[in-house]
């Protein structure tokens, strides 16, 4: 029953050095290069590119398709699996959106390059196809291909309506493998790994940094080779993040990170709470001075009224507003509700799933399931009715005491704030039990989340895990041994440039990691 | 026609002042079809309920097993909406999936592993063992075994549809509870089939190219013309998809390959010529909008629990009423022979308040989420059984040859666990036990003999599966490594 806790550090790789634009990669930089699937677009991906190809308002994949298993990212090809049911909604999202596209007629003159003269315009109708067609496979399209969708003309023929004709190519482009996945044949450039296209490179940007399909701009960079430079995918990268659609990306990729996306409380209080925080993450991640681990010990927060009384603070006015911690024991975002509302368990918080969460989230590290013999969906029980006696009780038993050790210590560093991010000094509805808040964490004590966030900042380890996660979501999938290399030369250069979020991103898409890939083997 | 009064009712001329005419039309029609009517398909359906049957450190292992033995046996409360149709549906108790440390340490033939959740998944529902460590079937589950020698040329070969419409918990993902069908894919893998949770979707996909009888020409042309340029529009999807598949490496084949199949699942169904309305064959009404889906659990403002407030729960209520709808018509209309019904997932967090107003989540029933026990949890049992028994209730009340729908199905209601013996927590009176299983099966295909209560001791919920998929032509009595169907399902003594 003993079992360690395996902690999956990173070991700290040192840097392979960065090669240049060429084709040809050293041996040693061609074995750095990670592997790279099908990466189908998400629902929130696929809502996003429908509104920017076709002005889509509503969410029609969110409506229609199987939600994406999340954990903690949507995007994770690996955990993608396609089915009968998938193709399905698939092909009901083509019709809806083709139709409402072409019965609305401002949204029909964004797609149609030309005007019609009749049913049978099979010029208009070929410009029309290729058009489209390079928007939304995000690639040029060859005459071969713009001949295989004339049946779709003959059919609008047939019915006397170029409308026709349009809405059933939108249809067959809306449900096209290349637009629903995203393929990177790429050129093969030897030793296994494959040189991305600039198209590849402009449709990677854009999904990891506006969340959605390439904009015209980006495509016509990527015809003209401006992005088959490190200096080209850098200025298109800058400009991408001057886009207002990559705040709310930024701000969707920590809501993931860190598990409030959805929080388990009613609709205001959740609105409340995810808005602080992407103000938070707003204001220091686009703030071109700050220092990125500022979103872990700010002392200004964004609220509103009702927050403010949530949590106790002093609030005048009746607007959200940046309000100052003052003497609360409290600063930056794992003070916020919507992180301490992380790790609930038997209706509280669970000190020992709030130290997963944090081992797990910002420590990077992998804590092993628990051993047989252990029914998790029992409650601690002790002699006494206090959490901190309980939990200790179960957690001194035998086996249980080596990974409790290491995870419970952490949770009860955060028990002053309960499953709500409320200040308590006492377990809910026992006022007999003092709850003191002091934690560890290896090694380090600590009260609060204060104290916390003062600690991984201080365990030189917390760069290395951000910039983890970064590379998760933009790769859509874990890392493995291979990627250290590049992982390592991320984190380097985040610490080395003060910690900037935006200048990591830029680090990111214009490093050759991000411009290769390799096939997989095996699923 | 349909009627919602037992037949056997009717005949026993025992249902009063209204069944005069109901007997009379029955009694000329059977006549009617009886001389050429022709062999109606034989129709699996698996239910499933993510719950055991009985709570944490209560006694009693259900409410659910009779008291007495063989035909007309008693109601208990899970099984109370039942009522009447209690004589289309027999019990089987005594069952067992047998687990590691019974076996030293090794899972058994057709066994789990210790750990309980979502390890009956591959030994419940594919015959074979549990992996030690994922979740997954590691085999094919019984729908499609069934599936591959009863679809024939049906438009579906099987629909997977799933009542409970998210996970409902917000830090954490299903995991593969989610799924109770598993197919041998094209590329030789055991791979599940993710359930359609959208009525609205299933309703198109089964009836959307229904031409209702009687439409004027131009409306039949419209029709076709819609036909024929979805068959064009995936000429083109799935001929493209076909060129790129061999372009890529090995891992994205597979992937690609699998929706490839989706692709011609689709065409096939295009391609299906809808069946003419009949009597009983009817489109069924437009469902509408999907309910919406409902927040994860949590608690308020206040700090109050949230099940009062509907957290956690997508009108599932509604949707199990029109699932059903939907598969019994499916199988009226020849549409599909084989059918899943996933009400809850594997350790279902669906919350109780508005289907049995327990302020709890269906899990946390077994584990003294409200007090009472195991007859609080029957009452979630009950909430699953009363949409079986409905679904029952319409293939009975459906006529089809010389009998009823039923003649010609087996329906089976399966559970996630028993209760007792706790290999993993060391602990009597468990609910993560595979002990004291118990399952339902109803119809007569092949000659089952529904309306028993059958003490099967020791036996595998498996052989319960086996023996519906005998009823409905398996050629032998095996599903995985459980071998044996229950002769006395088929004994109408």
């Amino acid at each position: 029953m003993l079992r360690r806790l395996v902690l999956c550090l990173l070991p700290a790789l040192g840097c392979t050095g960065i090669v240049g634009d060429s084709s040809t990669l050293s041996t040693e930089d061609a074995e750095a290069v990670g592997v790279s699937g099908l990466r189908r677009l998400t629902r929130v991906e696929l809502d996003a590119t429908l509104r920017d190809l076709i002005g889509e308002p509503n969410p029609l994949a969110r409506t229609l398709l199987p939600p994406d298993p999340t954990d903690p990212f949507d995007n994770d090809y690996r955990q993608q699996l396609a089915s009968t049911t998938l193709v399905d909604s698939l092909e009901a999202l083509a019709q809806q959106a083709a139709e409402r596209t072409v019965a609305d007629m401002s949204r029909k003159a964004r797609v149609l390059p030309c005007m019609p003269t009749g049913a049978n315009d099979a010029t208009c109708y070929r410009l029309f196809v290729r058009t489209f067609g390079r928007q939304a496979l995000r690639r040029p399209i060859t005459n071969e291909e713009v001949e295989r969708f004339m049946p779709l003309h003959a059919l609008g023929v047939e019915a006397n309506s170029f409308d026709t004709a349009v809405t059933l190519a939108l249809r067959a482009f809306l449900q096209h493998p290349e637009f629903v996945y995203r393929v990177e044949l790429g050129v093969p450039s030897g030793q296994g790994v494959v040189q991305l296209t600039g198209f590849h490179r402009a449709t990677r940007l854009s999904y990891l940094i506006v969340g959605s399909t390439p904009p015209d701009w980006l495509l016509d960079d990527a015809a003209s080779g401006a992005l088959s430079t490190r200096d080209g995918v850098r200025t298109a990268a800058q400009k991408l993040l001057t886009d207002p659609r990559a705040r709310p990306q930024v701000e969707r990729f920590h809501a993931l990170w860190l598990g409030y996306h959805r929080l388990p409380h009613a609709a205001q209080l959740t609105a409340a709470m995810q808005a602080e925080s992407d103000a938070l993450v707003d204001r220091v991640v686009f703030d071109p001075n700050a220092d990125y681990l500022t979103l872990f010990t700010a002392t200004e927060t964004f609220i509103d009224p009702t927050l403010a009384q949530h949590y106790g603070l002093t609030f005048t006015g009746t607007q959200p507003t940046w309000t100052s911690y003052g003497a609360a024991p409290r600063k930056g975002l794992l003070s916020h509700g919507s992180v301490l509302s992380q790790g609930v368990k038997f209706a509280d918080s669970s000190p020992t799933q709030r130290g997963i969460f944090i081992r797990n989230r910002l420590l990077c590290q992998e804590v092993p399931p628990p051993p047989p013999g252990v029914n998790v969906d029992e409650q601690p029980t002790s002699s006494s009715p206090c959490k901190k006696d309980r939990y200790q009780t179960h957690a001194s038993a035998g086996g249980c005491k080596g990974c409790h050790s290491t995870i419970d210590p952490i949770g009860f560093g955060l028990e002053r704030f309960d499953r709500q991010g409320r200040y308590r000094t006492t377990d809910d509805n026992l006022p007999q039990c003092t709850i003191e808040g002091a934690g560890t964490v290896d090694g380090t004590t600590f009260n609060g989340p204060t104290g916390l966030a003062d600690a991984l900042i201080a365990s030189g380890r917390f760069e290395e895990c951000i910039t983890t996660q970064v590379f998760r979501y933009a790769a859509g999938r874990r890392e493995e041994v291979r990627d250290h290399a590049f992982i390592a030369r991320m984190t380097k250069e985040f610490i080395a440039n003060d910690r900037k979020f935006l200048d990591l991103l830029v680090t990111l898409v214009s490093d050759d990691g991000f411009a290769f890939r390799r096939d997989e083997e095996a699923l | 026609m349909t009627t919602r009064v037992s037949r056997r009712f009717m005949l026993r001329g025992l249902g009063g002042v209204s069944l005069g005419l109901p007997l009379l039309e029955i009694m000329l029609d059977r006549k009617a079809f009886a001389q050429n009517a022709p062999t109606p398909p034989k129709r699996y359906l698996v239910f499933f309920d993510g719950q055991s049957t009985g709570a944490d450190n209560d006694q009693r292992h259900n409410d659910l097993v009779p008291n007495t033995v063989g035909r007309n046996y008693d109601l208990k409360s899970a099984l109370a909406p039942l009522g009447a149709l209690k004589s289309e549906v027999s019990v089987v108790s005594g069952l067992k999936i047998p687990w590691a440390a019974e076996n030293g340490g090794t899972i058994p033939s057709g066994g789990r592993r210790d750990g309980f959740h979502v390890s009956t998944v591959s030994p419940l529902l594919a015959g074979v063992r549990s992996s030690a460590s994922t979740t997954a079937a590691m085999g094919p589950t019984s729908d499609q075994v069934v599936a591959g020698f009863l679809a024939g040329s049906t438009p579906f070969p099987s629909l997977a549809y799933r009542v409970q419409a998210d996970w409902y918990l917000s830090v954490s993902a299903p995991y593969g509870r989610e799924f109770i069908s598993y197919k041998r894919d094209t590329s030789n893998r055991i791979t599940p089939i993710p359930a359609q949770v959208s009525p609205r979707q299933a309703f198109n996909a089964l009836f959307g190219n229904f031409t209702p009888p009687g439409v004027d020409a131009a409306t039949r042309a419209r029709i076709d013309f819609e036909k024929r340029s979805r068959k064009s529009i995936l000429d083109i999807v799935r001929g493209d998809t076909e060129r790129l598949v061999p372009k890529l490496g090995a891992a994205d084949q597979i992937r690609l390959q699998r929706h490839l199949d989706g692709f011609r699942d689709l065409e096939r169904r295009v391609d299906a010529i809808a069946p003419p309305e009949t009597s009983s064959c009817i489109k069924p009404m437009d469902p509408g909008a999907d309910p919406p889906t409902g927040s994860p659990q949590g608690q308020n403002g206040a700090g109050e629990n949230t099940y009062a407030q509907n957290l956690g729960y997508s009108n599932e209520e509604q949707r199990a009423n029109l699932f059903v709808d939907l598969i019994h018509m499916a199988m009226v209309c020849d549409l599909t022979r084989v059918a899943t019904l996933q009400m809850t997932m594997f350790q279902s967090h669906l919350n109780m308040f508005s289907i049995t107003g327990q302020a709890t989540d269906c899990h946390e029933l077994g584990h003294g989420g409200v007090p009472g026990g195991t007859m609080a949890m029957s009452q979630g049992i009950a909430w699953h059984v009363k949409h079986f028994a409905r679904l029952v209730q319409k293939f009975r009340d459906t006529r089809e040859g010389n009998g009823t729908m039923l003649d010609n199905s087996a329906l089976l209601f399966l559970l996630e666990g028993g209760h007792g013996y706790d290999p993993e927590g060391v602990k009597n009176n468990s609910s993560h036990s595979t002990e004291n299983m118990a399952c339902l099966i109803a119809g007569r295909a092949g000659g089952l003999s529904p309306g028993q209560h059958v003490v099967a001791a020791g036996r595998h919920p498996a052989n319960v599966v086996i023996s519906a998929m005998k009823a409905v032509g398996a050629p032998d009595e095996t599903l995985g490594e459980v071998n044996g169907a229950i002769p006395q399902l088929f004994s109408t003594t």
